[in-house]
């Protein structure tokens, strides 16, 4: 089921992250904020096993 | 309308003339300027060209040869930064009214080092603002100028395809030197991530940036990647790893090297002529001595979803300041992005780091049994100029994003045409190992003439 932002749910998920969205631009980020949502929705179709985490790239391959 | 002049030469061309005395320094800038001058209002690549300073540069390379001076491995030879790279005392605008009156106090390391090498700076190209995309406008391919040379590296490869420089550094977060070096016919090198210093080059996405050259040839590339690669202890990503001298082994052939050919993701859905070109330039490769060897890169294709996520959060955090004190100067494509970017969760941020490691072990899987992998490096060729930026994005970059997940060198090699637009095989290589893919592509460009074409640019 893709996420939604409805009603003030985006204003208030950029408030979390400090940005403040003028009214006008809402319906203009909205459906892009619903995208990106989507693709971290994608990134759950991957099976990490027993895969550790990652902090950062370590590109030797050690 | 007049035809293109022939083009200026190659960068080991110019060097080994300028070597010789039969080549000046100063000549050779002012006919590239005098380039600029007769084809840049149609192609728009450049920001600023430094026309005096370059002249004086020439002036100092042509004293250094006459004093024997062969020190310099780019002696003389006129290059172009993109406009992320600073240049002491000039302006880094990155594509963006927000940079209006930016002056960098310093040169970046890579910039000091083409200077230590005896490059002339011929100016800044265009880059998509914040190298957030692969459109570059205003800036026009010049193989076809109703379409697009890509990005966001767009202004640098339509300044070298059109000979208005003889290369030109760019910087590769998700695809950003090999997209338009693949869309303009040209070789686009992404180092290893940590190889190439990245200080004084304006930031994208921390973890996943790479700064690199876009040439002509395979060999220009190598010349150039040799003169701006090592370790930079002021850069917090550059990697301690030792220097290759990569020019040595470049003429050694390929002869036995095993190259692996990926049976998911990298060949589906691609243009018909795509596919056409880069399996005729894997044939090249076979003739070269080359076995092919069929592989599977296992999860690469979450790469996409994963290089989305690091990069808005990594780019909303960059541009946080700027965003609250002017998010109007910014264009409307780069601020929606931006403040879709800062509503992803920091969960979500680290799961995207999780799961690159799956990319990572997939390509050391596939690694494991071939010495390199060998795809093309786009899908289609240059889409139509006015193109909307969101819409081509996710196909341009299906095939070069993985690497940036990875952080794999990989190389950009022109390998054939479809309705007079280039097409690009990508060569792919184990961390730090850029000396086997710049090999693999120079014993493909010593069999082909791919990288000798001339774009039908007209005045």
């Amino acid at each position: 089921m893709p996420r939604t932002f409805q009603g003030d749910a985006l204003e208030h998920a950029l408030r979390t992250a400090r940005v403040d969205l003028p009214a006008e631009r809402v319906e203009i980020v909205r459906d892009t904020a619903e995208a990106v949502y989507a693709m971290l929705d994608q990134l759950d179709t991957l099976e990490l096993g027993e895969t550790p985490p990652a902090t950062a790239l370590n590109a030797r391959w050690e | 309308m007049t035809r293109m002049d022939t083009l200026v030469p190659t960068v080991s061309e110019a060097v080994a003339a300028i070597r010789a005395r039969t080549l000046s320094p100063v000549e050779l800038t002012q006919a590239v300027l005098a380039r600029i001058e007769r084809f840049e209002p149609a192609l728009e690549s450049y920001v600023e060209v430094y026309a005096e300073e370059a002249l004086a540069q020439a002036r100092e390379a042509e004293a250094a040869v006459g004093r024997g001076d062969r020190s310099g491995l780019l002696s003389g030879v006129p290059l172009a930064l993109k406009d992320l790279y600073d240049v002491a005392g000039k302006p880094t605008l990155c594509g963006s009214a927000v940079r209006a009156g930016h002056l960098a106090a310093e040169d970046s390391a890579v910039t000091g080092l083409l200077r230590a090498a005896g490059a002339v700076l011929v100016g800044k190209t265009v880059t998509h603002e914040f190298a957030f995309g692969v459109v570059s406008a205003p800036t026009r391919n010049p193989w076809n100028t109703d379409t697009i040379p890509g990005g966001s590296s767009g202004g640098s490869a339509a300044a070298v395809a059109a000979g208005l420089c003889l290369a030109a550094m760019g910087s590769d977060t998700g695809g950003s030197i090999r997209i338009p070096a693949g869309l303009t016919g040209l070789v686009g090198l992404k180092p290893t991530f940590g190889r190439v210093s990245k200080r004084g080059v304006a930031p994208l996405s921390w973890s996943l940036d790479h700064t690199g050259p876009l040439t002509r040839t395979v060999r220009d590339a190598a010349m150039v990647f040799q003169t701006i690669t090592g370790f930079d202890p002021a850069d917090p990503d550059s990697v301690d790893e030792p220097v290759t001298n990569v020019l040595a082994g470049l003429d050694s052939g390929i002869d036995g090297l095993r190259v692996g050919v990926p049976a998911n993701h990298f060949f589906d859905g691609l243009l018909p002529e795509v596919g056409d070109a880069v399996r005729a330039a894997l044939d090249v490769l076979v003739s070269a001595g080359a076995r092919l060897v069929e592989v599977t890169v296992p999860d690469v294709e979450i790469s996409s979803e994963v290089i989305t996520t690091i990069v808005g959060v990594e780019a909303a955090l960059i541009h946080q300041a700027e965003m609250a004190a002017r998010a109007h100067d910014y264009t409307e494509d780069t601020r929606t992005r931006l403040i879709a970017g800062a509503a992803i969760p920091g969960t979500a941020y680290v799961d995207a780091l999780h799961r690159r490691r799956r990319v990572v072990a997939g390509f050391q899987s596939a690694l494991a049994e071939v010495d390199i992998l060998a795809t093309p490096t786009l899908p289609v060729t240059a889409p139509p100029y006015g193109s909307d930026p969101a819409q081509v994005m996710p196909a341009l970059s299906r095939l070069t994003a993985p690497l940036n997940a990875a952080g794999l060198p990989g190389l950009a090699v022109p390998c054939g045409f479809a309705d007079g637009l280039p097409i690009s095989m990508q060569l792919i290589g184990r961390p730090f190992d850029e000396a086997t893919i710049l090999r693999a592509g120079e014993a493909y460009q010593q069999r082909t003439d791919w990288h000798t074409k001339q774009p039908p640019l007209t005045e």
